[in-house]
């Protein structure tokens, strides 16, 4: 069983779709409340590591933003794929399983405007001190001078 | 613990690592007891210019990310978007890639060399260490035209090819900077005045590392078998294998060490890739606009793991580019391991993750409570200097 197939089984229980983009990837579509739960057990299975936590904004024409948890092992690369609406974007933290996602989860929240409830620290990693309340730069609509 | 506790704000202006980042230390007399991190001010924006400009603008401001890994970061850029488009660069644009990335390696560790030595008040091993960095330097000036930013790649292949003239100056430069190499190894694993201010100081175990998600020659100084070159082959890392090198004392001086002994690596697989450098075309057509889809490329940078997620949506500009650079990982183990260290011993920390602002900004501001004093990382470095020649 290669690493990409351990994977799938041990996340069975949580995924609600499985894509494969390209050789060596998995995608898992996972809902936003399992997200706690599926990198627990990878966590507990020692699978891989998390590599980066990506956001991804659909517009505000389709209403829903992505949060893409990308965990690598050797060549083979799981994306835990979380969809959320756009109007009340927020995800759980991973902190309590994987510490070092703080500097992710910082950058996430004030880059895209995700709320990430249950982060240690909720304060601003890149942003100046001066930049305003409630402007997302990586948001598609975000207006930037 | 005493009730008596200060905070020492560090930076942002850092002259000595001539890169801004912001620490805040809490200390209980000279020892550390909590550390955090401030960065962004070296930040561009770069990931949201990158959607309004196209693929092949994007090539140029994506090198611009870092100075001294430029190429590495247009090798994972380009190895992205072909993959998108069905596109596979010529083998020999593909070795000549590894052989810029290998040499962009040789001055990346001999810049750190220089840099750690300083940071230790080694100033002789400074100036030594920077005058052979020159040698790889003048050998990518006359193969790329550029001593930074080489401009290597295109969308498709590279640049330019390597003629006999640069693959002689090549070898003499690797034979130099080997016979280099090894007295540097000597004198990092043998200098008793060094050695107290490497060995033993910011210890990390191979859990710790894992736990604290470091990468490159960090992680595998303290026992991490991890290097994207061998886990996952990219360019023509296949045709030319490398050992991975790796240390399990997980200190300052296992950090060193890996990093020297990688060079040695390095110059073998230069001679072997010359050796049999591929014949052919050094490109191939690449469509203007690039079929709609994810990708993800992961390279072996410098400092570590490099990471890119490249997503179009079918036209002549990326929908979205996510840059996840080694630094960004590696900055959690420092004020992590700062913790229960002497103050003293802050820049030799620091320095020993081979930090990257600029790549990492694309990290602090301080609260001062009561009396406090901000100090510039040439007093923090002046500081950990006499503090050891005051111990003897």
């Amino acid at each position: 069983m290669n690493a990409l197939e351990q994977a799938q089984d041990i996340l069975a229980a949580w995924v609600q779709a499985w894509h494969t983009p390209e050789d060596n990837r998995f995608d898992a579509q996972v809902a936003p409340a399992d997200l706690i739960s599926t990198v627990q057990a990878l966590d507990d299975h020692g699978w891989g590591y998390l590599v980066a936590i990506t956001g991804l904004d659909h517009g505000a024409e389709a209403g829903e933003m992505e949060v893409l948890y990308h965990f690598c092992r050797g060549a083979a690369v799981l994306t835990l794929r979380v969809a959320i609406a756009r109007g009340q974007a927020a995800v759980p933290s991973v902190c309590a399983i994987i510490p070092y996602a703080s500097v992710f989860e910082r950058e996430l929240a004030e880059m895209l405007g995700v709320e990430v409830y249950g982060t240690p620290d909720p304060s601003r990693l890149f942003l100046p001190d001066d930049w305003p309340e409630a402007v997302y730069p990586l948001r598609k609509d975000a207006e930037l001078d | 613990m005493s009730k008596e506790q200060f905070t020492i704000p560090i930076g942002p202006q850092h002259p000595a690592l001539k890169e801004p980042g912001h620490f805040t230390l809490t200390v209980d007399g000279e020892v550390v007891t909590g550390a955090s991190v401030r960065l962004g001010y070296a930040h561009r924006g770069i990931e949201k210019a990158v959607e309004s400009r196209n693929w092949v603008q994007d090539l140029y401001l994506l090198e611009r990310i870092c100075g001294i890994c430029s190429h590495i970061h247009a090798t994972a850029y380009c190895l992205g978007v072909e993959k998108l488009a069905g596109v596979t660069a010529p083998p020999r644009a593909q070795a000549i890639r590894v052989l810029v990335a290998e040499l962009e390696r040789i001055h990346s560790h001999l810049l750190w060399l220089g840099v750690a030595a300083h940071q230790a008040g080694f100033d002789t091993l400074f100036m030594y260490s920077w005058r052979d960095r020159e040698t790889v330097m003048e050998v990518l000036e006359q193969l790329t035209g550029n001593r930074v930013n080489y401009s290597a790649n295109l969308l498709g292949g590279v640049k330019f090819d390597v003629d006999t003239r640069v693959l002689e100056t090549i070898l003499s430069g690797l034979d130099f900077l080997e016979t280099r190499t090894h007295h540097y190894l000597d004198i990092v694993s043998g200098d008793r005045i060094f050695l107290q201010r490497t060995r033993g100081i910011g210890m990390m175990t191979s859990e710790q590392a894992e736990r604290l998600g470091v990468t490159g020659p960090t992680a595998r100084a303290s026992g991490v078998r991890r290097d994207i070159r061998v886990d996952a082959p990219y360019a023509a890392y296949d045709r030319y294998p490398i050992q991975v090198v790796v240390e399990t004392t997980g200190d300052l001086e296992a950090r060193f060490i890996v990093r020297l002994k990688e060079l040695l690596e390095t110059y073998h697989l230069i001679r072997t890739l010359l050796d049999g450098l591929p014949e052919g075309d050094l490109k191939t057509r690449m469509p203007r606009r690039i079929a709609a889809g994810e990708t993800i490329s992961r390279v072996e940078a410098p400092r570590g793991e490099l990471f890119y997620f490249i997503k179009s949506d079918g036209g002549d500009q990326p929908a979205r580019i996510k840059v996840r650079t080694p630094t960004l990982s590696n900055m959690a183990s420092v004020t992590q391991l700062a913790v229960g260290h002497q103050l003293a011993d802050m820049p030799m920390l620091l320095t020993g993750i081979d930090p990257c602002f600029s790549c990492n900004d694309r990290l602090t501001t301080v609260q001062t409570s009561g009396e406090s004093e901000t100090w510039t990382w040439e007093k923090l470095r002046q500081y950990g200097i006499a503090s050891y020649r005051e111990r003897g």
